[in-house]
Protein backbone atom coordinates (compact mmCIF):
# COMPACT_ATOMS: atom_id res chain seq x y z
CA UNK A 1 0.00 0.00 0.00
CA UNK A 2 0.78 3.53 -0.74
CA UNK A 3 2.33 6.06 1.69
CA UNK A 4 -0.24 8.30 0.74
CA UNK A 5 -2.90 5.55 1.48
CA UNK A 6 -1.48 4.58 4.73
CA UNK A 7 -1.25 8.13 5.83
CA UNK A 8 -4.61 8.96 5.09
CA UNK A 9 -5.61 5.60 6.85
CA UNK A 10 -4.19 7.04 10.03
CA UNK A 11 -5.54 10.47 9.89
CA UNK A 12 -8.97 9.20 9.69
CA UNK A 13 -8.76 6.67 12.16
CA UNK A 14 -7.79 9.26 14.51
CA UNK A 15 -11.12 11.07 13.30
CA UNK A 16 -12.69 8.47 14.33
CA UNK A 17 -11.46 7.92 17.71
CA UNK A 18 -11.27 11.61 18.37
CA UNK A 19 -14.75 12.30 17.33
CA UNK A 20 -15.81 9.11 19.70
CA UNK A 21 -13.93 10.69 22.76
CA UNK A 22 -15.58 14.09 21.68
CA UNK A 23 -19.16 13.44 22.06
CA UNK A 24 -18.36 10.87 24.79
CA UNK A 25 -17.17 13.90 26.68
CA UNK A 26 -20.00 15.32 25.55
CA UNK A 27 -22.77 12.34 27.53
CA UNK A 28 -20.28 12.40 30.36
CA UNK A 29 -20.72 15.72 30.63
CA UNK A 30 -24.17 15.65 31.59
CA UNK A 31 -23.42 13.34 34.46
CA UNK A 32 -20.88 16.07 36.67
CA UNK A 33 -23.27 18.55 35.80
CA UNK A 34 -26.56 16.51 37.05
CA UNK A 35 -25.96 16.67 40.74
CA UNK A 36 -25.36 20.44 41.20
CA UNK A 37 -27.21 21.78 38.20
CA UNK A 38 -30.21 19.35 37.54
CA UNK A 39 -30.83 17.44 34.99
CA UNK A 40 -33.06 19.27 32.75
CA UNK A 41 -33.27 20.69 29.50
CA UNK A 42 -31.38 23.89 30.40
CA UNK A 43 -28.60 21.37 31.58
CA UNK A 44 -28.36 19.91 28.10
CA UNK A 45 -28.58 23.55 26.23
CA UNK A 46 -25.39 25.05 28.12
CA UNK A 47 -23.81 21.34 27.21
CA UNK A 48 -24.67 21.54 23.55
CA UNK A 49 -23.71 25.36 23.10
CA UNK A 50 -20.36 24.64 24.76
CA UNK A 51 -19.45 21.48 22.66
CA UNK A 52 -20.69 23.67 19.64
CA UNK A 53 -18.70 26.49 20.71
CA UNK A 54 -15.77 24.50 20.93
CA UNK A 55 -16.26 23.10 17.49
CA UNK A 56 -16.03 26.66 16.30
CA UNK A 57 -13.44 28.03 18.02
CA UNK A 58 -11.75 24.69 17.13
CA UNK A 59 -11.91 24.71 13.63
CA UNK A 60 -10.95 28.49 13.27
CA UNK A 61 -7.61 28.33 15.72
CA UNK A 62 -6.64 25.02 13.73
CA UNK A 63 -7.56 26.69 10.31
CA UNK A 64 -5.23 29.59 10.90
CA UNK A 65 -2.46 27.54 12.62
CA UNK A 66 -2.41 24.71 10.03
CA UNK A 67 -1.84 27.41 7.28
CA UNK A 68 0.50 29.03 9.33
CA UNK A 69 3.04 25.64 9.79
CA UNK A 70 1.30 22.40 9.03
CA UNK A 71 2.37 20.59 12.10
CA UNK A 72 1.53 17.36 13.30
CA UNK A 73 3.80 17.91 15.78
CA UNK A 74 1.99 21.03 17.07
CA UNK A 75 -1.49 19.33 16.78
CA UNK A 76 -0.82 16.31 18.56
CA UNK A 77 1.06 18.89 21.66
CA UNK A 78 -2.95 20.46 21.50
CA UNK A 79 -4.53 16.90 21.66
CA UNK A 80 -1.94 15.73 24.81
CA UNK A 81 -2.86 18.89 26.38
CA UNK A 82 -6.71 18.19 25.91
CA UNK A 83 -6.09 14.66 27.31
CA UNK A 84 -3.98 15.95 30.69
CA UNK A 85 -7.02 18.68 31.18
CA UNK A 86 -9.92 15.78 30.83
CA UNK A 87 -7.92 13.25 32.89
CA UNK A 88 -7.72 15.65 35.56
CA UNK A 89 -11.40 16.74 35.92
CA UNK A 90 -12.58 13.90 38.62
CA UNK A 91 -10.23 15.36 41.22
CA UNK A 92 -11.39 18.65 40.76
CA UNK A 93 -14.80 19.01 39.66
CA UNK A 94 -16.84 18.16 42.48
CA UNK A 95 -15.95 21.00 44.59
CA UNK A 96 -15.65 23.35 42.05
CA UNK A 97 -19.27 23.03 40.91
CA UNK A 98 -20.37 22.55 44.86
CA UNK A 99 -18.54 26.24 45.31
CA UNK A 100 -19.84 27.76 42.03
CA UNK A 101 -23.04 26.56 43.06
CA UNK A 102 -23.48 28.61 46.20
CA UNK A 103 -21.29 31.88 44.70
CA UNK A 104 -22.67 31.72 40.66
CA UNK A 105 -25.65 29.72 41.94
CA UNK A 106 -27.80 27.24 39.35
CA UNK A 107 -29.23 29.62 37.23
CA UNK A 108 -28.14 29.93 33.51
CA UNK A 109 -24.80 31.81 34.23
CA UNK A 110 -23.83 28.73 36.65
CA UNK A 111 -24.51 25.79 34.33
CA UNK A 112 -22.95 27.44 31.44
CA UNK A 113 -20.18 28.74 33.20
CA UNK A 114 -19.91 24.99 34.57
CA UNK A 115 -20.20 23.47 31.17
CA UNK A 116 -17.82 25.98 29.74
CA UNK A 117 -15.05 25.23 32.48
CA UNK A 118 -15.52 21.45 32.44
CA UNK A 119 -14.92 21.25 28.16
CA UNK A 120 -14.83 24.22 26.67
CA UNK A 121 -10.63 24.19 26.32
CA UNK A 122 -9.86 20.10 25.89
CA UNK A 123 -12.96 20.10 23.43
CA UNK A 124 -12.07 23.23 21.35
CA UNK A 125 -8.35 22.07 21.45
CA UNK A 126 -9.83 18.46 20.56
CA UNK A 127 -11.74 20.07 17.53
CA UNK A 128 -8.18 21.75 16.10
CA UNK A 129 -7.42 18.27 14.78
CA UNK A 130 -9.91 18.32 12.01
CA UNK A 131 -8.70 21.38 9.81
CA UNK A 132 -5.00 20.12 10.51
CA UNK A 133 -6.19 16.36 9.05
CA UNK A 134 -8.05 18.18 6.14
CA UNK A 135 -4.88 20.55 4.77
CA UNK A 136 -2.44 17.26 5.61
CA UNK A 137 -4.47 14.66 3.52
CA UNK A 138 -5.03 17.68 0.80
CA UNK A 139 -2.38 16.86 -1.84
CA UNK A 140 -4.64 18.21 -4.74
CA UNK A 141 -7.51 20.44 -5.11
CA UNK A 142 -8.59 18.36 -7.49
CA UNK A 143 -9.91 15.89 -4.78
CA UNK A 144 -10.47 18.43 -2.05
CA UNK A 145 -14.46 18.03 -2.18
CA UNK A 146 -13.96 14.49 -1.35
CA UNK A 147 -10.90 14.57 1.28
CA UNK A 148 -13.43 17.24 3.27
CA UNK A 149 -16.15 15.16 3.10
CA UNK A 150 -14.33 11.88 4.17
CA UNK A 151 -12.88 13.84 7.09
CA UNK A 152 -16.49 15.37 8.25
CA UNK A 153 -18.02 12.10 7.74
CA UNK A 154 -15.35 9.67 9.23
CA UNK A 155 -14.89 12.29 12.14
CA UNK A 156 -19.17 12.18 12.42
CA UNK A 157 -19.33 8.72 12.60
CA UNK A 158 -17.19 8.57 15.32
CA UNK A 159 -19.53 11.37 16.81
CA UNK A 160 -22.66 9.23 16.62
CA UNK A 161 -21.33 6.12 17.99
CA UNK A 162 -19.63 8.00 20.77
CA UNK A 163 -22.74 9.24 21.70
CA UNK A 164 -24.61 6.48 21.49
CA UNK A 165 -22.17 3.60 22.85
CA UNK A 166 -20.94 5.85 26.16
CA UNK A 167 -24.35 6.46 26.94
CA UNK A 168 -26.14 3.06 26.44
CA UNK A 169 -23.00 0.94 27.01
CA UNK A 170 -20.25 2.65 29.13
CA UNK A 171 -21.91 4.52 31.38
CA UNK A 172 -23.99 1.95 32.57
CA UNK A 173 -21.03 -0.75 33.00
CA UNK A 174 -17.84 1.62 34.22
CA UNK A 175 -19.22 4.77 35.62
CA UNK A 176 -18.76 7.98 34.26
CA UNK A 177 -14.94 8.91 36.01
CA UNK A 178 -13.27 5.82 35.18
CA UNK A 179 -14.80 6.73 31.70
CA UNK A 180 -13.52 10.18 31.56
CA UNK A 181 -9.98 8.81 32.53
CA UNK A 182 -9.38 6.12 29.65
CA UNK A 183 -10.93 8.67 27.19
CA UNK A 184 -8.68 11.82 28.44
CA UNK A 185 -5.67 9.20 27.14
CA UNK A 186 -6.75 8.18 24.12
CA UNK A 187 -7.26 11.64 23.05
CA UNK A 188 -3.49 12.11 24.65
CA UNK A 189 -2.55 8.68 22.70
CA UNK A 190 -3.70 10.33 19.79
CA UNK A 191 -1.39 13.32 20.18
CA UNK A 192 1.32 11.24 21.02
CA UNK A 193 0.93 9.34 17.72
CA UNK A 194 0.76 12.57 15.87
CA UNK A 195 3.80 13.60 17.59
CA UNK A 196 5.63 10.60 16.90
CA UNK A 197 5.00 10.28 13.58
CA UNK A 198 5.47 13.56 12.67
CA UNK A 199 7.18 13.41 9.15
CA UNK A 200 5.46 10.67 7.81
CA UNK A 201 2.05 12.32 8.42
CA UNK A 202 3.39 15.50 6.77
CA UNK A 203 3.96 13.41 3.97
CA UNK A 204 7.58 13.19 4.21
CA UNK A 205 8.96 9.30 3.64
CA UNK A 206 10.07 7.98 6.97
CA UNK B 1 -24.59 15.16 15.43
CA UNK B 2 -27.33 17.83 14.43
CA UNK B 3 -28.88 14.90 12.88
CA UNK B 4 -29.19 12.41 15.66
CA UNK B 5 -30.84 15.76 17.85
CA UNK B 6 -33.74 16.52 14.92
CA UNK B 7 -34.51 12.77 15.04
CA UNK B 8 -35.06 13.02 18.53
CA UNK B 9 -36.97 15.91 17.94
CA UNK B 10 -39.50 14.67 15.72
CA UNK B 11 -40.12 11.42 18.01
CA UNK B 12 -40.80 13.42 21.05
CA UNK B 13 -43.10 15.91 18.70
CA UNK B 14 -45.03 12.92 17.18
CA UNK B 15 -45.31 11.65 21.12
CA UNK B 16 -46.38 14.96 22.50
CA UNK B 17 -49.15 15.65 19.30
CA UNK B 18 -50.40 11.68 19.98
CA UNK B 19 -51.23 12.57 23.84
CA UNK B 20 -53.99 14.05 23.72
CA UNK B 21 -55.38 11.72 21.24
CA UNK B 22 -55.13 8.92 24.04
CA UNK B 23 -58.86 9.08 24.74
CA UNK B 24 -58.72 11.25 27.94
CA UNK B 25 -61.24 13.35 28.70
CA UNK B 26 -61.58 16.48 30.88
CA UNK B 27 -58.26 17.95 30.10
CA UNK B 28 -58.14 21.05 31.55
CA UNK B 29 -54.73 22.24 30.51
CA UNK B 30 -51.71 21.62 29.24
CA UNK B 31 -48.36 23.36 29.67
CA UNK B 32 -44.64 22.45 28.18
CA UNK B 33 -42.44 24.00 30.84
CA UNK B 34 -38.60 23.96 31.29
CA UNK B 35 -38.61 20.19 32.79
CA UNK B 36 -42.14 18.58 31.82
CA UNK B 37 -45.25 18.16 29.75
CA UNK B 38 -47.78 18.73 32.11
CA UNK B 39 -51.19 17.84 31.75
CA UNK B 40 -54.27 18.82 33.97
CA UNK B 41 -56.96 16.73 34.11
CA UNK B 42 -60.31 17.67 35.62
CA UNK B 43 -64.29 16.32 36.12
CA UNK B 44 -66.38 16.91 38.11
CA UNK B 45 -64.84 15.25 42.06
CA UNK B 46 -60.99 15.20 41.07
CA UNK B 47 -58.74 16.76 39.85
CA UNK B 48 -55.10 15.08 38.29
CA UNK B 49 -51.21 16.93 37.80
CA UNK B 50 -49.70 14.48 34.97
CA UNK B 51 -46.29 13.99 33.27
CA UNK B 52 -46.61 13.21 29.91
CA UNK B 53 -43.89 10.94 28.54
CA UNK B 54 -44.04 8.12 26.42
CA UNK B 55 -47.28 8.32 25.22
CA UNK B 56 -48.71 7.62 28.89
CA UNK B 57 -49.70 10.36 31.66
CA UNK B 58 -47.79 9.22 34.80
CA UNK B 59 -49.78 11.16 37.87
CA UNK B 60 -48.14 13.19 40.30
CA UNK B 61 -51.04 14.70 42.07
CA UNK B 62 -54.19 14.17 42.78
CA UNK B 63 -57.11 15.94 44.85
CA UNK B 64 -60.97 15.50 45.12
CA UNK B 65 -62.85 18.22 44.72
CA UNK B 66 -65.50 17.34 47.92
CA UNK B 67 -62.92 16.51 49.96
CA UNK B 68 -59.72 18.50 49.24
CA UNK B 69 -58.35 17.46 52.77
CA UNK B 70 -57.68 14.07 51.58
CA UNK B 71 -54.53 12.60 50.68
CA UNK B 72 -56.17 10.58 47.77
CA UNK B 73 -53.34 8.27 46.84
CA UNK B 74 -52.15 5.76 49.36
CA UNK B 75 -48.47 6.10 49.27
CA UNK B 76 -48.50 9.99 50.20
CA UNK B 77 -50.54 8.85 53.57
CA UNK B 78 -47.57 7.06 54.43
CA UNK B 79 -45.29 10.16 53.81
CA UNK B 80 -46.84 11.49 56.34
CA UNK B 81 -45.24 8.65 58.83
CA UNK B 82 -42.36 10.09 58.55
CA UNK B 83 -43.61 12.85 61.55
CA UNK B 84 -43.92 9.98 63.63
CA UNK B 85 -40.24 9.00 63.99
CA UNK B 86 -38.30 12.35 65.35
CA UNK B 87 -37.78 13.89 68.59
CA UNK B 88 -39.69 17.46 67.11
CA UNK B 89 -41.10 18.37 64.68
CA UNK B 90 -40.04 22.27 63.99
CA UNK B 91 -38.75 21.99 60.66
CA UNK B 92 -40.32 19.82 57.22
CA UNK B 93 -38.35 19.91 54.08
CA UNK B 94 -40.01 18.53 50.81
CA UNK B 95 -38.28 17.90 47.79
CA UNK B 96 -40.92 17.71 44.74
CA UNK B 97 -44.02 19.66 45.56
CA UNK B 98 -46.44 17.88 43.14
CA UNK B 99 -49.75 19.33 43.40
CA UNK B 100 -48.56 20.20 47.05
CA UNK B 101 -51.24 18.19 48.72
CA UNK B 102 -49.02 16.21 51.18
CA UNK B 103 -47.50 19.37 52.35
CA UNK B 104 -50.96 20.95 52.47
CA UNK B 105 -52.12 18.54 54.66
CA UNK B 106 -49.33 18.51 56.81
CA UNK B 107 -49.02 22.40 57.26
CA UNK B 108 -53.20 22.34 58.10
CA UNK B 109 -51.77 19.33 60.78
CA UNK B 110 -49.14 20.98 62.28
CA UNK B 111 -49.61 25.00 62.65
CA UNK B 112 -46.32 25.46 64.19
CA UNK B 113 -44.03 23.31 62.14
CA UNK B 114 -41.96 25.38 59.36
CA UNK B 115 -42.22 23.76 56.13
CA UNK B 116 -40.31 24.44 53.40
CA UNK B 117 -41.01 22.76 49.63
CA UNK B 118 -38.15 22.57 47.03
CA UNK B 119 -39.73 22.10 43.75
CA UNK B 120 -37.83 22.38 40.27
CA UNK B 121 -40.31 23.52 38.34
CA UNK B 122 -41.47 26.70 38.56
CA UNK B 123 -44.81 25.88 36.61
CA UNK B 124 -45.63 22.74 38.53
CA UNK B 125 -45.91 25.55 41.62
CA UNK B 126 -48.36 27.70 39.20
CA UNK B 127 -50.64 25.10 38.72
CA UNK B 128 -50.87 23.37 41.93
CA UNK B 129 -52.04 26.74 43.39
CA UNK B 130 -54.33 27.29 40.29
CA UNK B 131 -55.49 23.82 40.48
CA UNK B 132 -54.68 22.08 43.51
CA UNK B 133 -55.78 25.07 46.43
CA UNK B 134 -52.11 25.19 47.32
CA UNK B 135 -51.52 28.70 48.97
CA UNK B 136 -48.28 29.63 50.76
CA UNK B 137 -48.22 31.02 54.16
CA UNK B 138 -45.51 32.10 56.72
CA UNK B 139 -45.30 28.23 57.86
CA UNK B 140 -45.62 26.91 54.16
CA UNK B 141 -42.93 28.08 51.68
CA UNK B 142 -41.85 26.93 47.87
CA UNK B 143 -38.43 27.28 46.76
CA UNK B 144 -38.29 26.86 42.76
CA UNK B 145 -34.53 25.16 42.59
CA UNK B 146 -32.91 21.54 41.96
CA UNK B 147 -33.95 19.48 45.34
CA UNK B 148 -30.06 18.86 45.55
CA UNK B 149 -28.78 22.17 44.13
CA UNK B 150 -30.59 23.27 47.26
CA UNK B 151 -29.56 20.82 49.88
CA UNK B 152 -25.58 21.98 48.78
CA UNK B 153 -26.71 25.47 48.90
CA UNK B 154 -28.73 25.73 52.34
CA UNK B 155 -27.12 24.57 55.52
CA UNK B 156 -30.15 24.21 57.26
CA UNK B 157 -31.48 21.02 58.97
CA UNK B 158 -34.66 19.86 59.17
CA UNK B 159 -36.63 17.15 61.27
CA UNK B 160 -37.82 15.21 58.60
CA UNK B 161 -37.11 15.21 54.53
CA UNK B 162 -39.32 14.03 52.49
CA UNK B 163 -38.29 13.06 48.32
CA UNK B 164 -40.85 12.54 46.31
CA UNK B 165 -39.10 14.16 43.06
CA UNK B 166 -40.35 12.08 39.92
CA UNK B 167 -40.64 13.24 36.44
CA UNK B 168 -42.70 11.28 35.11
CA UNK B 169 -41.99 7.76 35.86
CA UNK B 170 -38.35 8.35 36.92
CA UNK B 171 -36.95 9.79 39.93
CA UNK B 172 -33.79 11.81 38.53
CA UNK B 173 -30.40 9.86 39.13
CA UNK B 174 -28.76 12.49 41.32
CA UNK B 175 -31.52 12.15 43.60
CA UNK B 176 -30.55 8.29 44.15
CA UNK B 177 -27.32 8.41 45.30
CA UNK B 178 -24.78 7.80 48.17
CA UNK B 179 -23.32 11.41 47.59
CA UNK B 180 -27.08 12.62 47.88
CA UNK B 181 -28.18 10.74 50.67
CA UNK B 182 -24.95 11.58 52.49
CA UNK B 183 -26.11 15.33 51.71
CA UNK B 184 -29.24 15.01 52.92
CA UNK B 185 -27.89 12.96 55.81
CA UNK B 186 -25.71 15.48 56.77
CA UNK B 187 -28.87 18.36 56.64
CA UNK B 188 -30.66 16.55 59.21
CA UNK B 189 -31.38 17.37 62.97
CA UNK B 190 -30.48 14.53 65.78
CA UNK B 191 -33.07 11.79 65.00
CA UNK B 192 -34.70 13.24 61.74
CA UNK B 193 -35.43 11.65 59.04
CA UNK B 194 -35.83 10.76 55.63
CA UNK B 195 -38.87 10.04 53.64
CA UNK B 196 -38.86 8.95 50.20
CA UNK B 197 -40.84 7.29 47.67
CA UNK B 198 -39.38 4.44 45.56
CA UNK B 199 -41.27 2.48 42.90
CA UNK B 200 -40.50 -1.14 43.13
CA UNK B 201 -41.68 -3.27 40.14
CA UNK B 202 -37.79 -2.63 38.62
CA UNK B 203 -34.39 -3.66 40.00
CA UNK B 204 -34.11 0.33 40.70
CA UNK B 205 -35.98 -0.79 43.78
CA UNK B 206 -32.77 -2.55 45.00
CA UNK B 207 -30.16 -0.20 44.09
CA UNK B 208 -32.15 2.49 45.51
CA UNK B 209 -32.56 0.43 49.15
CA UNK B 210 -29.53 -0.94 49.21
CA UNK B 211 -27.91 3.19 48.36
CA UNK B 212 -29.84 4.21 51.30
CA UNK B 213 -29.25 1.76 53.94
CA UNK B 214 -25.14 2.32 53.14
CA UNK B 215 -25.85 5.65 54.32
CA UNK B 216 -28.59 4.98 57.19
CA UNK B 217 -28.43 2.53 59.49
CA UNK B 218 -32.08 2.03 59.84
CA UNK B 219 -34.62 1.78 56.56
CA UNK B 220 -38.05 1.04 57.61
CA UNK B 221 -40.37 0.42 54.64
CA UNK B 222 -44.19 0.53 54.25
CA UNK B 223 -46.00 -0.94 51.58
CA UNK B 224 -48.28 2.45 49.92
CA UNK B 225 -49.99 0.19 47.24
CA UNK B 226 -48.19 0.38 43.99
CA UNK B 227 -45.34 2.71 45.81
CA UNK B 228 -43.05 1.61 48.55
CA UNK B 229 -42.33 4.57 50.88
CA UNK B 230 -38.79 4.54 52.59
CA UNK B 231 -38.18 5.93 55.78
CA UNK B 232 -34.24 6.10 56.74
CA UNK B 233 -32.40 7.21 59.85
CA UNK B 234 -29.30 7.33 62.21
CA UNK B 235 -28.55 4.56 64.63
CA UNK B 236 -30.50 0.86 65.22
CA UNK B 237 -33.99 0.26 64.15
CA UNK B 238 -36.72 1.00 66.70
CA UNK B 239 -38.37 -1.28 68.58
CA UNK B 240 -41.17 -1.69 67.27
CA UNK B 241 -43.33 -0.97 70.30
CA UNK B 242 -41.16 2.39 70.63
CA UNK B 243 -42.31 3.74 67.17
CA UNK B 244 -45.61 2.68 68.27
CA UNK B 245 -45.26 4.83 71.02
CA UNK B 246 -44.07 7.80 69.30
CA UNK B 247 -46.69 7.40 66.66
CA UNK B 248 -49.58 7.52 69.32
CA UNK B 249 -47.84 10.60 71.35
CA UNK B 250 -47.64 12.28 67.74
CA UNK B 251 -51.23 11.55 66.71
CA UNK B 252 -52.14 12.31 70.27
CA UNK B 253 -50.84 15.79 70.06
CA UNK B 254 -51.49 16.71 66.94
CA UNK B 255 -54.94 14.38 65.99
CA UNK B 256 -53.96 13.44 62.18
CA UNK B 257 -56.56 12.44 60.03
CA UNK B 258 -54.42 9.13 58.77
CA UNK B 259 -53.79 7.68 62.32
CA UNK B 260 -50.30 7.15 62.43
CA UNK B 261 -50.15 4.08 64.59
CA UNK B 262 -52.38 2.35 61.96
CA UNK B 263 -49.87 3.01 59.57
CA UNK B 264 -46.82 2.42 61.87
CA UNK B 265 -48.22 -0.84 62.42
CA UNK B 266 -47.46 -2.04 58.51
CA UNK B 267 -43.75 -1.40 59.02
CA UNK B 268 -41.36 -3.87 57.40
CA UNK B 269 -37.24 -3.21 58.18
CA UNK B 270 -34.96 -3.55 54.96
CA UNK B 271 -32.82 -6.66 56.24
CA UNK B 272 -31.36 -7.91 53.51
CA UNK B 273 -29.72 -5.24 50.78
CA UNK B 274 -29.95 -6.92 47.43
CA UNK B 275 -28.98 -4.45 44.89
CA UNK B 276 -25.50 -2.62 44.10
CA UNK B 277 -25.54 1.07 45.90
CA UNK B 278 -25.13 3.43 43.30
CA UNK B 279 -22.76 6.69 43.36
CA UNK B 280 -22.74 9.42 41.20
CA UNK B 281 -20.11 7.89 39.45
CA UNK B 282 -21.99 4.56 38.54
CA UNK B 283 -25.45 4.94 39.07
CA UNK B 284 -27.15 2.71 35.75
CA UNK B 285 -30.68 3.71 36.24
CA UNK B 286 -31.24 3.28 32.85
CA UNK B 287 -30.33 -0.16 33.06
CA UNK B 288 -31.89 -1.18 36.21
CA UNK B 289 -35.11 -0.03 35.89
CA UNK B 290 -35.31 -1.78 32.48
CA UNK B 291 -35.25 -5.03 34.72
CA UNK B 292 -38.52 -5.47 35.87
CA UNK B 293 -39.27 -7.42 38.79
CA UNK B 294 -42.92 -8.86 40.39
CA UNK B 295 -44.03 -5.89 42.50
CA UNK B 296 -44.15 -8.03 45.58
CA UNK B 297 -40.44 -9.17 45.60
CA UNK B 298 -39.15 -6.51 47.51
CA UNK B 299 -40.75 -7.98 50.48
CA UNK B 300 -37.86 -10.55 50.58
CA UNK B 301 -35.80 -8.18 51.39
CA UNK B 302 -37.69 -6.97 54.51
CA UNK B 303 -38.28 -8.46 58.26
CA UNK B 304 -41.21 -7.86 60.09
CA UNK B 305 -39.93 -5.55 63.07
CA UNK B 306 -39.63 -6.74 66.50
Amino acid sequence: MSHGFMRGLLLLALALVLGFALMGFEMLGSRYLYPYFGGGINTWASLIATVLIALMAGYLIGGALVDRTMSPRLCGLLLVIAGVYLFSIPWWVDPLFAGMLTTVGDGMAGIILAAAILLLLPLTLMSVFTPFAVRLLLTSVTVGGRLVGYVYGVSTIGNVLGTLIVTFTLVPMFGSRALTMVFAAVTAACGVVMIVWDRFLRGEPS
Amino acid sequence: MMRIRWIGLTVALAALAAMPALGQSGLLETRESLYNNIFIFGDKDTVTMTFGQNKRYYTESSMSLPDPGALTVAYTRLMTLGIAYPPKLERILEIGLGGGRTVSYLSASLPDTSILAVELDKDVVDLAKKYFRFTETAKLRTVVSDGRAYLIRDPAKWDVILIDAYRGPFVPFHLLTKEFYTLAKSRLNPGGVVVQNIEPSTMLFDSATATLNSVFRSVDLYDGGGNVVAVAYDGPSLPQSELLGRAAKVQAQYQMRYDLRTMAADRRVFQHPKGKVMTDDFAPVETLRAIEQRNEKWKEQTEAPR
